[in-house]
């Protein structure tokens, strides 16, 4: 047999990391570090050995069975912590996801009949998923290392072992990569579980109020995995199938919404975002895998998986539609109201995981070729971010968006990755620029979600220009801090920040090699998309991005021989405060020690008297209460799921 | 794209990059006149814009840092390209984005340096985009909806004039240009008279010739503005130019009538009843 077959690829894909997992649980501390190395360089292999290969199948003997078994086991285990945490709603919905399971068993005893399908396949949206997992995933694995030492020694007495964190941390990468490659949906959903299950534990790491966040998790996600076993059941006893390729010959709607309820719930889509904020009290490397390499995106690529093909059912489509377009403008709206960092990001997750329901929900070309470009842009990004937090909050002892003015000059490394990272989520010519172009082509044919996408690229720039400004406020400095990184953590944040400016680079050059054939093969010889979506979708693959970049390079050469060269101490003035500046210097390095100095501006008022005056973001908050535009915003998502599983005669 | 261009088209684009400062220059001289005559005063020459221009480069170059400038230069060259991709006739939504990222190089260019004033200007510029970006977007929806295309040059095959299809769109973009040339009762970010209370706002750490980019860049923002206006009457240039003469005019006496108003009043106002006129004109034309 080949060495690097498919089949090994897969068997490494899915089983290496969950037996690195354990290794890191039995280990000490040195040897564990070398056993996640070696786990994250093996699973980044893989996975690009096969992306390269093509695209394949494959079988196992018995799988039937053997899946069954474990998904009883996972629903076994969330049981389990139902009882021990007192939670009996999750014990609810544990037990009538057990019941469908078993009736589906008993029905396969008594001689119905469902056709099998093979139980795992690659083709080019899971290539991208499992991209995005082993590459990203085992980068935030690494910063792990150096950001949990330093964790540790800070963390409350109730936090579970390192080894634990470890161990659901990295398996968390091989049931995700299992479940995009899963075909049947035994497989798929024992995957489901099984993340769900990393995602618990790792939010409630540090014990305490964490636990609380992470019941929360819990609770949503069984009910979302409640929703996926109902779609397999039905899907068995009706349509007589338990694959995605026989749900999409079938055209079954009914299981088609039950999926897509559970992948909003694990997109954290409105109203289930909670648990995506709640989560944001886990170490920060649990956030970035949550928000780039795992979990949420397990539900997105779930509704691009089950979504193209229902174009017969438009009512159905246009509701999921106006819930990833009303996610969309509803996350950034309250993102605008944010100052602490984490949940901004979190909002700003959730807001980009709407717009790729929405693309999903519209279906044209463009639409699926924006939604593919986002997933991806945006897993790059967010990690990266997360990461670049994670360090200025241990850092500064702060996660409040207006504590960050002046570490430009104290983390000068940390601070201009994340301002890369902040760029390249909303500037050109960065990849997210450029998805959302394509987002808003794609959606003019329906106004209705054109004005959300507009009001919430508009509420994006709003919230994330604030931040740049914020984090990159500082006074003259002759000369930058030196920075001393853990070099796990200078590691991981220098390729991310490398990844994101390649991509970005490369962005239309990536949509023509990439996401433009994947789309024309998802498409291909569908006689329902007009002549007009296909020039819309090839105007913007002519695109010359280039210009921006000669742009930029004009603008940076211009400044760099006219500006950077010639800039004198000598040039340099105090900012204007309408009246006499309390600093003698221009620059002093001892305001940046105590943490008024970078947030006041001194000056000399009446008599001499030095007062120090400050000003903040704004966020808005006489225009939006949080709390109360959540609570409005959770209506109307409500009333839109129950619309939608209305449409499809649940109901 | 770029080999498909052909030597008409780099005059063309070498043309409009040279003239656009020029005719901004001129509006802006113009502006001047016209509002000194509506106060009663003389006014400075129309030429005035130019001396102010040769005057700021011929100062010495300060500055709060080194990085504030860097957001000078794009905030120009982003301008520029905008009046590229426009002659050019390339993607509208595109030449939104150039031009919306060359004003956040302001906005960034603002907030980089420790000045209350303009950090100040700088969010209210942010919140002016927040007002004023979604008409801009909704014009284009609207040309879309028309020719079934998103590029520039699209809008010259088109058979009738805009301003018949696109009345109530029309409207609300001149309150959008009031907002981008900081005439009152919008001029919240930064403001050509003098009783702002925020002095001088987003631009107010820069000095000389940094100055000087900065008011070039508006000279190309300016000319930008009134080309657009002028292409709401397409079929015939002369009174496309008969077009831009009223909105110039209705645009100063608004300018000399109102005073400033607050930034919240700005965001409600353009989230209201311009954005709503957008929206009725949009689904006029998508139920056509």
């Amino acid at each position: 047999m080949e060495i690097m077959s498919f089949n090994i690829l897969l068997a490494v894909l899915i089983i290496a990391p969950v037996v690195f997992g354990v290794v890191a649980y039995l280990s000490p501390d040195k040897l564990r570090s070398m056993s996640i190395i070696l786990c994250s360089v093996i699973v980044a292999a893989a996975g690009i050995m096969i992306t390269i290969k093509p695209n394949n199948q494959f079988e196992l003997p018995g799988s039937e069975m053997i899946a069954t078994i474990l998904e009883v086991a996972i629903v076994g285990i969330i049981l389990y912590i139902a009882v021990t945490i007192r939670n009996w709603l999750i014990l609810l919905m544990s037990l009538a996801q057990l019941g469908m399971i078993i009736a589906e068993i008993i029905l396969a005893q008594t001689g119905h009949a469902v056709t099998h399908s093979y139980d795992f396949a690659t083709d080019p949206l899971t290539k991208i998923l499992i991209l995005i997992t082993s590459i990203v995933g085992p980068i935030i694995a690494v910063y792990a290392i150096g950001y949990m030492k330093s964790h540790q020694e800070h963390a409350p007495p109730t936090a579970a072992s390192l080894g634990q964190f470890f161990f659901f941390f990295i398996a968390f990468l091989g049931f995700m990569n299992g479940l995009v490659m899963a075909n049947n949906l035994k497989w798929f959903s024992f995957f489901w579980e099984a993340t769900t299950l990393c995602s618990y534990m790792l939010i409630g790491q540090d014990g305490g109020e964490s636990k609380k966040n992470a019941e929360r998790a819990l609770l949503i996600n069984t009910f979302g995995g409640l929703a996926m076993v109902a779609g397999a059941l039905w899907l068995a006893v009706e349509n007589k199938t338990e694959s995605f390729e026989g749900l999409l010959a079938a055209k079954a709607v009914i299981p088609m919404v039950l999926l897509c309820v559970a992948a909003f719930t694990k997109s954290a889509l409105l109203p289930f975002q909670s648990w995506l904020l709640g989560a944001m009290i886990a170490p920060t490397p649990v956030s970035a895998l949550l928000h780039s390499a795992t979990m949420v995106k397990a539900g997105s690529y779930l509704v691009l998986r089950v979504t193209p093909g229902f174009h017969d059912s438009p009512k159905v489509m246009m509701v999921i539609t106006i819930i990833g377009a009303l996610t969309f403008a509803g996350a950034a709206l309250l993102a605008v109201t944010q100052s602490n960092a984490k949940r901004v990001l979190a909002y700003s997750t959730i807001s980009n995981l709407g717009l790729v329901v929405a693309c999903a929900g519209i279906g044209t070309p463009l639409a699926y070729a924006a939604a593919l470009a986002i997933i991806c842009f945006h897993a790059i990004s967010k990690g990266l971010l997360f990461l670049c937090v994670g360090r200025i909050e241990q850092k500064i002892g702060s996660r409040d968006i207006e504590d960050m003015g002046g570490i430009l000059y104290r983390m000068p490394v940390t601070t201009s990755v994340a301002l890369i990272g902040m760029m390249s989520m909303l500037l050109p010519p960065f990849g997210m620029l450029l998805s959302k172009w394509m987002a808003i082509e794609a959606t003019i044919r329906s106004p209705l979600i054109l004005v959300f996408i507009i009001l919430g690229s508009a509420l994006t720039v709003f919230f994330w220009s604030k931040w740049i400004g914020r984090i990159q406020t500082s006074s003259y400095h002759p000369k930058f801090n030196k920075e001393s990184i853990d070099p796990a953590m200078g590691f991981s944040l220098i390729t991310l920040a490398l990844g994101v400016l390649l991509t970005g680079l490369g962005s239309m050059w990536i949509f023509n090699k990439f996401f433009a054939p994947i789309t024309k093969q998802v498409f291909a010889g569908r006689t329902d998309i007009s002549d007009v979506l296909w020039n819309v979708f090839n105007a913007a693959g002519d695109f010359a991005a280039v210009t921006l970049f000669v742009a930029v390079g004009i603008a940076f050469i211009a400044y760099w021989l006219l500006v950077w060269r010639r800039f004198k101490e000598t040039d340099v003035r105090l900012p204007f405060l309408c009246g006499e500046n309390a600093e003698s210097t221009v620059y002093t390095t001892s305001a940046f020690h105590n943490s008024e100095g970078i947030r006041s501006y001194a000056f000399r008022s009446m008599g001499d008297k030095i007062e120090n005056s400050w000003s903040s973001t704004t966020y808005l908050k006489n225009f939006i209460c949080e709390k109360k535009a959540t609570i409005w915003l959770n209506i109307i998502a409500w009333v839109i799921i129950i619309i939608l599983l209305g449409e499809a005669h649940l109901l | 794209m770029m080999d498909k261009i052909n030597w008409t088209q780099w005059i063309i684009i070498a043309v409009s990059l040279v003239a656009a400062p020029f005719i901004g220059a001129l509006i802006a001289g113009l502006d001047r006149k016209v509002t000194a005559r509506m106060q009663g005063r003389k006014g400075p020459p129309v030429i005035q814009p130019f001396y102010d221009i040769i005057k700021l480069f011929s100062k010495q170059p300060v500055a709060l840092h080194k990085l504030q400038i860097l957001y000078a230069f794009l905030h120009l060259v982003f301008m520029m390209l905008v009046v590229v991709f426009l002659a050019m006739g390339q993607d509208l939504l595109m030449i939104l984005f150039a031009h919306a990222f060359s004003t956040i190089c302001l906005v960034l260019g603002g907030m980089s340096v420790r000045s209350p004033y303009s950090r100040i200007g700088s969010l209210r510029k942010i919140m002016q985009m927040l007002a004023y970006e979604p008409i801009l977007i909704l014009i284009i929806v609207a040309i879309y909806l028309q020719t079934d295309s998103f590029l520039a040059s699209s809008v010259m095959s088109m058979s009738k004039p805009m301003l018949c299809s696109m009345p109530l769109l029309f409207l609300a973009f001149l309150s959008a240009v009031a907002i981008k040339l900081n005439k009152s009762p919008f001029d919240v970010s930064t403001s050509h008279h003098a009783h702002q209370e925020i002095v001088k706002g987003i631009t107010i750490e820069y000095a000389g010739p940094y100055l000087g980019i900065i008011e070039i860049a508006h000279f190309y923002e300016t000319a930008i503005l009134f080309f657009i206006i002028m292409m709401f009457w397409q079929t015939n240039l002369y009174i496309g130019f008969g077009l831009e003469t009223l909105a110039f005019l209705a645009i100063l006496i608004l300018d000399n009538t109102f005073s400033r108003l607050t930034t919240t009043w700005m965001l409600k106002y353009m989230w209201s009843i311009p954005l709503f006129l957008s929206i009725a004109n949009i689904i006029w034309l998508w139920s056509k």
